[in-house]
C-alpha cells in the first residue's frame, strides 16, 4: 500500500467526480474547454461527443448517450474498468489476480474500430 | 531496469532492480530462482549474478545440483504467460482518445495493439519497444492536454479580467 499513490488516486477521483456533478448541473457550457482538435482542424475527434453524451446519459437519456459517440460510449467504461484494475495494483503495490486484457486479437479489434470509427465519422 | 522472475514455474514482476534485492535479502527470491531482464539472452539462477552476487544478498549456488528441481525455460524463449507481463498501454491509450481528445491517443493505441501481438509471436524486444512507444504517446497526449488547459486557462482568466475592467 502506497499512501502518496492512493492520495493522488483519490483527488483524481474526487476530481472526476466533481466534473460529472458540473456537467450534469451546466451541461459543460461556459467552462469545459471542448474538443481542441476540432478547434484546431474542423474535424471530429475519436472522443468527440462524449461530453454531450456524458450529459445525456447523466440525465438517463441513455438512447441519446449513444448517438453522439457510440464507441467511446462502449469503450471508455471498459477503458476504464481495466486501468481501475491497473490503478488499484498500482497503489497497494501489487497487482490485482485478476485484469481486464482484451487479448492481442481484441486489442487489434480495438485499435481498428477506433481508427475506422474516426476517419468514418469525419467522411460520412 | 525492470527485472522478471520465475518462482515454481511461474512468471513474476517486473520488479526494479532494488525490489529484486530487497526479495534475495529475505528470502522470497532464492539464489535457484531464475531471473531475467531486457538484454539478457537467456534466464538465469537468481545466484549466478555477479551483481547481486557482489551485495552478499545471495548466496553462492553450488556447481551442480542444486539447480535439479528448477524447469529450465528453453534460450530465450519465454515461460507461459509472460506476455501478461509486458504492459500494453491499451487503456491507458484508450482513455487519452477519449477524454484528452488528442488524435496522439490514436498512436498510442496502434502500438498497445502490437505489444501483445509482437509477444506472442516471440518478438520480445519488438514488444518491449511498442510498449514503451505506446506509453511515449500516451505521455504526449496528455501532456498536449494538460498544455491545452492551461493556455486555455490563461486565456479565461484574460477574458474575465478584461470584462471587469469595462
Amino acid at each position: 500500500m502506497h499512501k502518496d499513490r492512493a492520495i493522488w488516486v483519490s483527488l483524481a477521483v474526487l476530481g472526476l467526480a466533481f466534473a460529472a456533478y458540473m456537467l450534469r448541473e451546466t451541461g459543460g457550457a461556459g467552462w469545459m474547454p471542448g474538443c481542441i482538435f476540432r478547434k484546431v482542424t474542423g474535424l471530429d475527434c475519436p472522443g468527440c461527443g462524449m461530453t454531450r453524451g456524458t450529459y445525456a446519459l447523466l440525465h438517463g437519456r441513455v438512447g441519446d448517450a449513444f448517438r453522439f459517440n457510440p464507441v467511446g460510449m462502449v469503450l471508455l467504461p471498459l477503458a476504464m474498468i481495466g486501468l481501475g484494475i491497473e490503478v488499484i495494483g498500482w497503489v497497494r503495490g501489487k497487482r490485482l489476480p485478476f485484469s481486464l486484457n482484451p487479448g492481442r486479437w481484441g486489442a487489434t479489434v480495438i485499435m481498428v474500430v477506433m481508427i475506422v470509427w474516426w476517419v468514418g465519422r469525419n467522411v460520412v | 531496469m525492470s527485472w522478471y522472475y520465475s518462482k515454481n514455474g511461474t512468471q513474476l514482476g517486473p520488479v526494479t532492480e532494488q525490489e529484486l534485492k530487497a526479495k534475495g535479502g529475505s528470502g522470497e527470491v532464492l539464489a535457484t530462482d531464475l531471473v531475467w531482464k531486457e538484454g539478457m539472452p537467456d534466464w538465469l539462477p537468481f545466484g549466478q549474478l555477479a551483481e547481486f552476487q557482489a551485495l552478499g544478498v545471495v548466496p553462492q549456488v553450488p556447481a551442480s545440483g542444486a539447480m535439479g528441481s528448477v524447469p529450465m525455460p528453453q534460450s530465450a524463449a519465454y515461460p507461459a504467460g509472460y506476455t501478461q507481463q509486458i504492459p500494453n498501454y491499451l487503456w491507458q491509450s484508450i482513455v487519452v482518445t477519449i477524454l484528452c481528445c488528442m488524435p496522439f491517443g490514436v498512436v498510442a493505441i496502434v502500438y498497445a495493439a502490437k505489444v501483445d501481438s509482437l509477444a506472442a509471436h516471440g518478438d520480445i524486444a519488438g514488444a518491449n519497444a511498442a510498449s514503451k512507444s505506446a506509453k511515449t504517446w500516451v505521455t504526449v497526449a496528455v501532456g498536449c492536454w494538460l498544455a491545452a488547459l492551461a493556455i486555455y486557462a490563461v486565456f479565461a482568466i484574460i477574458a474575465i479580467a478584461g470584462s471587469s475592467i469595462h
